[in-house]
């Protein structure tokens, strides 16, 4: 999984039909200090995560193996909201 | 499977359902001469093997799944071993 920070919204009303009622969102990857990095992904939000939010985002076929997004066409979910990172002073 | 070394947690307010009760950690990938190989990724540890400081062992893409009991959860790397000592 690769930290994000979620940067805008997707609105589609022509989508597949197993994308119906998902919210899309357009997320910047980031590093764990919340730097941002040049990749974006449009990922499915299952956690109810707002623009700005710092978030944990699955990709790849892992993506689908949640309830919500088992039969779904997509390859990125958000599948959490960060609070915090804590990493140990040395490495810092 | 890869090694590498934990160096940090996170703290969720809000998870996907599948991930609750599991730990997440930041580990900085290491090569086999335990030098720093790349950036660090945040992998899941169902099992709670690995605290900050520890070197282990983590699976990575659609695999990852497997090291949950219930073998289904939104993951791309997973804890799997904790390492004691490379001879």
């Amino acid at each position: 999984m690769i930290f994000a920070k979620v940067i805008g919204t997707i609105v589609a009303t022509q989508k597949d039909q197993n994308l119906v009622g998902k919210k899309i969102l357009l997320c910047k990857e980031v590093t764990h200090d919340r730097k941002p990095l040049d990749t974006y992904h449009v990922a499915v939000d299952v956690v109810q995560a707002g623009e700005g939010d710092f978030v944990l985002l699955t990709y790849g076929s892992s993506s689908r193996m949640t309830e919500l997004t088992k039969d779904a066409p997509i390859d990125a979910v958000i599948s959490a909201i960060i609070e915090n990172v804590e990493i140990e002073e040395s490495y810092r | 499977m890869k090694l590498g070394r934990v160096i940090g947690v996170v703290w969720a307010s809000k998870k996907v359902e599948e991930l609750n009760g599991c730990r997440l950690s930041v580990v900085q990938p290491i090569s086999n001469n335990g030098n720093n190989d790349g950036n660090p990724l945040v992998v899941a540890d169902p099992q709670s093997i690995g605290s900050v400081g520890d070197k282990i062992v983590y699976v990575t893409s659609t695999d990852a799944a497997q090291a949950f009991n219930s073998g289904f959860a939104p993951v791309n790397a997973s804890v799997v071993q904790l390492v004691d000592e490379i001879s």
